[in-house]
């Protein structure tokens, strides 16, 4: 019996000592010789475990080439893992393939379902016929998605002829179409705007909070990430950095918070804290507050002369990610 | 055990939603409905009337009368128009499908692969050379000679599903090359296709046996439109009519176990070829 098989009922995705080896043609250093290439093996992804439970909504992050596709295709049933096992909605997608693509939605950031030279609602219409929604099941859908992803004034457009926003929101209605239980989103908010960043990041929260959609979502930008999951699994070189939630991961470069001070005055100086910049007498500081308290901190700026203000903030996910890939390469 | 089957109601639904979408991009504009029929159906007749023009004017080629050319030439419009209409969204050129990482809209769609690659037809925009094929078909049996036995109709169904064969397995075992080589075996598959559209109409009776029997062996053109005439029209030993079947399950049987074999090779190794547009461009 696979591991597929014996996935308990609330678990939507599992992921078991996963593997995944990839060979790629490379030239022989050091000659123009055409015919000296050679195969290099890379391992995308190396010995990854993970479970993600019904109803969570989990950010799959890692700096680029990490394995987040790979991972994102091997889930979709894509492609196979070299070794170990995976079950999704308690299905193996190499084995389960049509009964689990009823249950389970995919959508890539750079690429669209759409028919490109047909209006979006015959893309809708045909996704209907394909996946066999029930008349009833479409008609509630389909409404939904109109109140909520305002798609009204693009049904009647042709895919080729919207903007990437657009195409994204009609994108995310097709997906939803029949229901999926878990999605699968691959950059999604790549190439958006501001507003149609947000449009798609309150949609997401509220069909996880409200239907109960299980998500996993990649993105490169971390602050999206962190308004929408709760969990963040980090994957470095292939292999599982980090998995927990979002405070949690601020601790691993240390309790960084960033703070700044106004004052009538000069610099304060303050130890133990990093100035990062200060002009018009506002300075901002860096502190880890697992090394400096917050106690002391306070009691430091009640020292400074001349303070106006004082503002604390945690230090943007950002930058704690940044850190921790510089870490990760060297 | 789930059950994976599609039944026949749902396949004609699936098959009606893609001829829908066809009519639609074709009754968009009626002037570019027009258009595109006229020139099509053009196309079509000037494609094969060069052959029937030396036909006409030399009294027939190679052992065949002027309306037997002609009816060659209906009976290869048939067999490539028929391929043209089901052949939608790249079902006959797998290899585009495979070079540009295409596969991937595939693998999400629940439906079997096979039904996949047959449900996605163009009826409309894909049926000019068809319907080129059947006009031509009338015109030559109208002026025909021989009297036809009547299960001669059967006969020619028959052979005109065994030519298709052909020809789609011929397809499907060359692009399986694109499976281990996606970016220089991407368009195998239309070089395979046009060379046989361009080769089959040719008539091979007065040539020499070594032109003849490769073109009947190694690449089987000559059974996709010749060869099958011949037979039609009673200019063959008997045990010559059972050949184009046997070659034609031969060639069936080669292309889905090399085509199975390479595609385990795709889902073991991956193709990150994905072009944006692709076979719904």
């Amino acid at each position: 019996m696979s591991r597929a098989d014996i996935a308990p009922e609330h678990t939507a995705v599992m992921v078991d000592s996963v593997s995944k080896i990839f060979t790629q043609w490379q030239k022989k250093e050091g000659g123009g010789n055409i015919f000296r290439q050679h195969k290099k093996t890379i391992a995308a992804l190396e010995d990854i475990t993970f479970q993600i439970e019904k109803g969570e909504f989990v950010a799959y992050a890692g700096p680029n080439g990490a394995g987040k596709s790979t991972t994102m295709k091997l889930l979709a049933g894509m492609l196979r893992p070299t070794q170990g096992r995976i079950s999704v909605l308690g299905m193996s997608p190499e084995k389960d393939r049509i009964p689990l693509m009823k249950r389970l939605g995919v959508l890539f950031g750079n690429r669209t379902e759409l028919w490109w030279d047909h209006p979006v609602i015959q893309s809708f219409e045909w996704k209907k016929v394909v996946w066999d929604i029930p008349d009833g099941v479409y008609r509630r859908n389909l409404e939904r998605m109109r109140e909520l992803l305002e798609i009204d004034g693009i049904l009647n457009t042709f895919a080729r002829e919207l903007s990437l926003g657009q195409r994204m929101r009609a994108d995310l209605a097709m997906m939803l179409l029949h229901s999926p239980e878990l999605i699968l989103l691959d950059e999604p908010t790549l190439g958006l705007d501001v507003v149609a960043k947000r449009q798609m990041i309150e949609f997401l929260k509220k069909i996880n909070r409200e239907d109960g959609v299980t998500i996993l979502v990649t993105s490169h930008d971390m602050d999206d990430l962190e308004e929408m999951a709760r969990r963040i699994l980090m994957i470095s070189k292939g292999r599982l950095a980090y998995d927990g939630d979002f405070d949690g991961l601020r601790l691993l470069t240390g309790n960084m918070t960033h703070f700044t001070v106004t004052t009538d005055g000069g610099q304060p100086e303050l130890a133990g804290c990093r100035l990062l910049g200060g002009q018009h007498g506002a300075f901002e500081y860096e502190a880890d507050l697992s090394r400096t308290s917050i106690r002391l901190l306070l009691e430091m700026l009640s020292h400074v002369d001349g303070i106006r203000d004082v503002e604390i903030r945690r230090a943007p996910i950002e930058q704690i990610i940044a850190q921790l890939y510089q870490a990760w390469k060297s | 055990m789930v059950d994976n089957r599609v039944s026949v109601k749902r396949y004609f639904r699936l098959l009606g939603i893609y001829a829908r979408m066809d009519l639609a991009s074709l009754a968009r504009d009626g002037k570019f409905m027009a258009l595109v029929i006229a020139a099509d159906l053009i196309s079509n007749i000037s494609a094969v009337s060069g052959i029937f023009l030396l036909a006409w004017k030399f009294g027939g080629i190679g052992g065949m009368d002027r309306f037997e050319v002609l009816f060659m030439l209906a009976y290869g419009n048939l067999v490539m128009g028929f391929l043209n209409m089901m052949g939608g969204c790249n079902a006959l050129f797998p290899s585009r499908i495979i070079g540009r990482g295409q596969w991937e809209h595939m693998f999400v769609m629940p439906l079997p692969y096979g039904v996949q690659l047959t449900v996605g037809i163009f009826p409309f925009t894909g049926s000019s050379t068809f319907l080129s094929g059947a006009a031509l078909l009338i015109v030559a049996l109208c002026n025909l000679e021989a009297s036809l036995p009547w299960w001669w109709p059967g006969l020619l169904v028959l052979l005109l599903a065994v030519s298709m064969v052909i020809v789609v397995a011929l397809s499907y075992l060359l692009s399986s090359l694109a499976f281990y080589a996606p970016v220089q075996c991407e368009e195998i598959s239309s070089t395979v296709i046009y060379s046989v559209e361009r080769t089959m109409t040719f008539p091979l009776s007065g040539m020499p046996a070594y032109v003849r029997y490769p073109l009947l062996t190694l690449f089987p053109a000559g059974l996709t439109a010749w060869f099958p005439t011949m037979i039609l029209l009673g200019k063959t030993a008997t045990f010559e009519t059972f050949y184009p079947t046997a070659f034609a399950l031969f060639a069936s049987l080669s292309a889905a176990c090399f085509f199975k074999k390479g595609f385990r090779y795709y889902v073991k190794k991956g193709i990150n070829r994905y072009v944006p547009g692709g076979h719904r461009s």
